[in-house]
């Protein structure tokens, strides 16, 4: 049996001091277990939830190194916060509610068909986002700081409702684009959105439930996943290339905006997830590019 | 920074601020000159509107020396204070002919001038490490009244080029159009003077402390003996 003390990561104060350790234990009520990093080093990363005592280089007496994270959220409801935000902002400027258009368009309708697959498309894509969060993602972490949830927020709300402003706006002009691009533009939109879906799937059955095993992901027998071939996160590419279908559709610059800092946003994302595949496993596909095929 | 890169620039930088220091001098001059000249104070903006310009527009290579350590102040706060002065010289100031001969126009480029000076003055003596106390003490006290004066002078600027760009809907996109987008530069003026209620108090209680920090010992010291 070893003896276990704790010391403040910052201060080097001692905060408590175990001379037998159970196999679960909470040392101080105020820092719930999601808030609490314990490390090796003060400077080093966090020991992780499944860590082992008796497997970790350490002597009878194992010092370690406790920082406090802030407040935490659970992934789950910021995810179900930003999402069901944007799908609630839309459709109360799709109805033209009172208040943002000129009282005499209150709870009208645009003569636009493009106005009306518009609303579908974008209420589809949030639904599904939600349901994908509530049934179908696996999360590495159960928290996050506090803080993102207003970040999150503010980032999705906001574009949300400056998009759905100008779409759903009475002097809307829709693409003057014939009939047959315009069917070319949805179906790449609806096209990219079965692909980032199938890509979710296809992540979550490679982790047990339950789990937080990490293996590399394979095209598997649905076509939508042969991108994995060439691309380490096409969940990122179809979601790209469902907004492009989507500015394409509408035609309109705040779309276009959204569309790229989405873009930028998530090759930044690729581009670690991709790192570190290749840092932790040696064989990992060499044809592959984090984002784009061949490209980023 | 790398020291090397640092003792290799240090030169090229004094020269820097030198020339930024006799930038703002030959607007302090010509201003002077100016005002001797017209026995008035009005429509001074004219007489150094060109050298204003370039000078303030120069500027946007301070936000580069912050980014690359040659000075210590912080990016995000030099590189607003740049940006907001850019966007009085030509956003505001050049764009809206009627407002150029505003006397608040010139209570600015004033403040502007008196502490650029100062500060180019405090950077290019402490770079020679000969930094007269004057200097210092000048570069953390003026502040108390060219901050508020400067601000003054900004805000009602902007307030008085509303009508204006109200009228003649300068740079604002209305609809219908191709793009689906819409700006209302009016409105947008609005809102950037609405900004400095929270920016400006950041700003000055910044140097606030700065001048705690940097003159604060020196009273210490005094009080010992």
């Amino acid at each position: 049996l070893k003896h276990v003390e704790i010391l403040d990561a910052k201060t080097k104060d001692k905060l408590c001091f175990l001379d037998k350790v159970g196999n679960i234990f909470t040392f101080n009520p105020q820092w719930y277990p999601a808030r609490q990093s314990i490390r090796l080093d003060p400077k080093g990363k966090s020991l992780k939830d499944e860590d082992v005592l008796q497997h970790l280089p350490v002597g009878t007496t194992a010092t370690f190194y406790f920082r406090d994270l802030g407040a935490q959220i659970s992934w789950v409801t910021v995810f179900l916060t930003e999402y069901a935000g944007p799908l609630l902002i839309y459709l109360m400027f799709y109805f033209r509610v009172p208040f943002i258009y000129a009282p005499k368009y209150d709870f009208t309708t645009s003569k636009h068909w493009v106005v009306h697959l518009a609303c579908m498309c974008h209420s589809f894509h949030y639904v599904k986002r939600l349901l994908e969060t509530l049934f179908v993602h696996r999360f590495s972490h159960g928290t996050m700081p506090l803080r993102n949830i207003f970040k999150n927020c503010t980032y999705y709300w906001g574009f949300a409702a400056w998009m759905a402003y100008y779409i759903n706006h009475p002097l809307y002009t829709p693409p003057s684009e014939s009939t047959h691009t315009q069917t070319l533009n949805i179906q790449l939109h609806i096209f990219c959105q079965i692909g980032n879906f199938s890509i979710h799937i296809a992540l979550r059955n490679l982790r047990p439930p339950g789990s937080k095993t990490r293996k590399i992901p394979y095209p598997t027998k649905n076509p939508f996943t042969w991108i994995f071939l060439l691309v380490s996160c096409p969940n990122y590419t179809y979601e790209l290339g469902s907004w492009l279908g989507f500015t394409l559709m509408t035609q309109c610059l705040p779309v276009a905006a959204f569309t790229l800092v989405g873009f930028i946003q998530m090759t930044v994302w690729a581009k670690g997830k991709h790192r570190s595949y290749l840092k932790e496993f040696r064989d990992y596909p060499t044809l592959r590019s984090p984002i784009l095929p061949f490209i980023l | 920074m790398p020291s090397s890169l640092k003792a290799r620039t240090s030169g090229t930088t004094e020269l820097l601020y030198e020339s930024f220091l006799s930038r703002w001098l030959v607007i302090a001059v010509g201003l002077v000159r100016a005002y001797l000249a017209r026995g008035s104070y009005h429509g001074l903006y004219y007489s150094i509107e060109k050298p204003l310009k370039y000078f303030q527009t120069g500027a946007l290579l301070e936000i580069l020396h912050c980014a690359v350590g040659i000075v210590p102040s912080s990016v995000v706060l030099t590189g607003f204070q740049v940006m907001s002065r850019v966007f009085l010289t030509w956003a505001v100031t050049h764009s809206v002919r009627e407002v150029q001969s505003e006397d608040s126009v010139l209570l600015f480029v004033v403040a502007w001038t008196v502490t650029e000076i100062i500060r180019y003055s405090f950077y290019t003596f402490s770079l020679l490490n000969h930094l007269p106390y004057l200097i210092k003490w000048a570069r953390y006290t003026f502040f108390f009244v060219l901050y508020p004066m400067g601000v003054a002078g900004e805000l009602l600027t902007i307030y008085a080029a509303l009508p204006y760009v109200q009228k003649t809907g300068l740079y604002s996109i209305t609809l219908p159009n191709n793009y689906n987008f819409s700006f209302d530069y009016h409105t947008f003026l609005i809102l950037v003077m609405i900004s400095y209620i929270p920016l400006f108090p950041q700003l000055y209680f910044h140097m606030i402390r700065q001048r705690k920090k940097v003159l604060g010992h020196v009273e210490e010291y005094s009080k010992v003996e």
